[in-house]
């Protein structure tokens, strides 16, 4: 039972002040194992809070991330699961799913997680599952100013992953939960 | 002009009684060696017919050291004679307790490890006196341990993958689309990893896991030169039973101490000769520690420290039992030099002497713990009572230090003699 946290596309501060609080309230050190991260967070603040959270953060480089040193793409292996991030804004067209199929596919993993469009998405193809836990603090995305803010909470349970979509509608935090299993011809 | 205090009993001031001071201790300058008034030893009710005296059980005594052969051979005849009473007993279609426990107080004699593991079953109420009920307790008590693993031991995602599967009446396909969203379904009950849902399985777990990182920190550092408790297999037995316990009593929980009761039961309930015992230890220690533990709950419980009946209480009671049948000695310890039961005893209870003594003494002594009629609470309280005077020459010239140094690292005694003091206490604890 391994808890990973992903999330994303913060534009702290240049689009939003901080996470919104009921969000923050939720997120307490202590329980989750891991974070990764798409990336914009932007400034070196965020990057320390996450990290009070949960000493394994893994980043990638978003457009605006102050840092430069995060990498473009990163792999990360947690149990039975190889999981990879990537912020998107390289994947052109944006969220196309067959482009971000194609970059699943290169890097070899199970579950891709990208960001950028700050949609919330989880998609099933051939290759694997592609996650998009969408904006943490619904910043406006350069689609779109309707944004809900919203992240992801994996358990990983052996070969088994349950995804919790965590939403804020109206002022309301909703929960979904998604169930899928690794085969093993999940990537051939 | 000197109070008249009450006067200490003959057998009390006996020599055979005292240990030996340390050789460094400088000779008293001030010779306060007093004479005491001799006066009747009180007798004690016999509410059981008294076991045999020291002298008769083992063999008269001079000192360690200087047993001879003669008398060894004595003694091991009586040994001898003692564990075929045992095997006697315990071999009997009905076995009769009063007897049982009778010889219990005498200490399961060195040959027999291989009956202690049934005798304390017995003496804890585990196995009931019918020979003919044994297997069918075990195996009821077996099964239910299993359901408690099933159910306190899987984390938050394994116990609700088994409540949906079991849900499911069709098999659905997860993995059927090879394209395409996923579907997402509600979570219901707020039973998402980060609720702070008062029902929520995971909020449960995040808040149970300090306690169970205690138990794990516990378990590890138990007994490490006894190489039995370095085996993986058997810390992970004892994290389970008190991670069950902890789980089945919220009042409770989990105290630091309770894996050091725990360990001498696991031990010798694991060290069964018989197989088909030794495989099932876990279960059976589990219940065993239970029923030892409900006699001295009050003790652990926060809330209840200053009650009537939790531990302040329970030390107040050895310090009653002190003063009663040695006054001069309680007068020093409390008022003169102001050590208190809670500095040395807290511990001796709590832990049921398990610290005071070396592994292999403190089963001894759990034999008779276990096995007197009084029950453990009040067998314990008599034997710390004891375990004051046999050391009282000692306590009477310490000062402060010196007695709470002594107190809390106890020399090595006779055991026979401890035990023997403590029944000549029968009888005699307030209730």
């Amino acid at each position: 039972m391994v808890l990973v946290l992903a999330l994303g596309d913060l534009h702290i501060p240049h689009r939003a002040p901080d996470l919104p609080a009921k969000f923050k309230s939720m997120l307490v050190p202590g329980k989750i194992q891991h974070i990764i991260c798409t990336g914009s967070l932007c400034i070196k603040e965020i990057h320390d809070y996450l990290k009070s959270l949960c000493p394994d953060l893994h980043i990638t480089r978003g457009e605006y991330d102050e840092d430069a040193r995060y990498p473009e793409t990163k792999t990360v292996t947690i149990g039975q699961f190889k999981l990879g991030l990537c912020h998107g804004h390289q994947v052109v067209p944006w969220g196309d799913l067959d482009s971000l199929a194609m970059l699943q596919r290169q890097l070899d993993v199970d579950i891709l997680v990208t960001g950028h469009t700050h949609q919330f998405k989880a998609y099933k193809h051939e290759g694997g599952v592609v996650i998009n836990p969408g904006s943490a603090t619904g910043a406006y995305s350069s689609i779109t100013y309707d944004v809900n803010p919203s992240f992801v909470l994996m358990d990983i349970d052996g070969l088994r992953v349950v995804v919790y979509v965590y939403e804020l509608i109206d002022g309301e935090v909703k929960v979904d939960k998604i169930d899928f299993k690794k085969t093993a011809t999940m990537h051939g | 002009m000197r109070k008249k205090v009450k006067a200490v009993p003959e057998w009390l001031n006996s020599p055979i009684w005292s240990t030996p001071p340390p050789a460094t201790a400088p000779a008293d300058p001030f010779g306060t060696e007093f004479s005491r008034p001799l006066a009747p030893p009180p007798e004690p009710p016999p509410s059981v017919p008294p076991p045999p005296t020291y002298e008769q059980a083992v063999g008269s005594y001079t000192g360690r050291e200087r047993e001879t052969r003669e008398e060894e051979g004595a003694g091991a005849a009586l040994r001898a004679h003692l564990l075929a009473d045992f095997k006697s007993a315990l071999s009997k279609k009905t076995v009769n307790m009063g007897e049982l426990r009778r010889l219990a107080c005498l200490g399961v004699p060195d040959g027999g490890n291989d009956i202690r593991p049934l005798v304390w079953k017995l003496l804890l109420g585990y196995l009931p006196t019918e020979r003919s009920l044994w297997p069918y307790e075990l195996e009821k008590k077996r099964s239910q341990y299993s359901a408690y693993k099933d159910e306190f031991l899987l984390n938050p995602s394994e116990k609700l993958r088994r409540i949906e599967e079991s849900k499911l009446s069709r098999k659905k396909e997860l993995n059927g689309e090879k394209h395409g969203l996923l579907p997402r379904l509600e979570v219901t009950n707020e039973e998402h990893p980060l609720s702070s849902g008062k029902s929520s399985l995971w909020n449960k777990y995040f808040q149970e896991s300090e306690i169970l990182e205690q138990i794990d920190r516990d378990v590890k550092r138990t007994h490490p030169d006894i190489s039995f408790f370095s085996a993986k297999s058997n810390q992970e037995s004892l994290r389970r039973i008190l991670i069950i316990y902890s789980r089945l009593n919220p009042s409770v929980r989990y105290v630091q101490g309770m894996n050091e009761v725990l360990a001498p039961l696991f031990y010798v309930l694991s060290n069964d000769p018989d197989e088909s015992n030794s495989a099932s230890a876990e279960a059976d220690t589990f219940f065993c520690f239970v029923e030892l533990i409900s006699g001295f709950k009050n003790n652990y419980c926060k809330h209840l420290d200053n009650s009537r009946v939790g531990i302040r209480s329970t030390l107040s009671k050895l310090s009653q039992l002190l003063k009663k049948h040695d006054e001069e000695l309680w007068r020093h310890m409390e008022v003169i030099t102001k050590v208190y039961p809670q500095y040395y005893a807290f511990r001796w209870i709590t832990l049921l002497l398990t610290m005071e003594f070396s592994f292999n003494v403190c089963i001894h002594i759990w034999d008779a713990i276990l096995g007197d009629p009084e029950g453990p609470p009040d067998t314990l309280l008599r034997i710390c009572c004891a375990m004051l005077i046999l050391v009282r020459k000692r306590l009477l010239v310490g000062d402060f230090t010196a007695n709470i140094q002594l107190l809390q690292h106890y020399p090595q005694t006779n055991i026979d003699h401890l035990l023997h003091i403590a029944n000549r206490l029968r009888g005699t604890v307030a209730s």
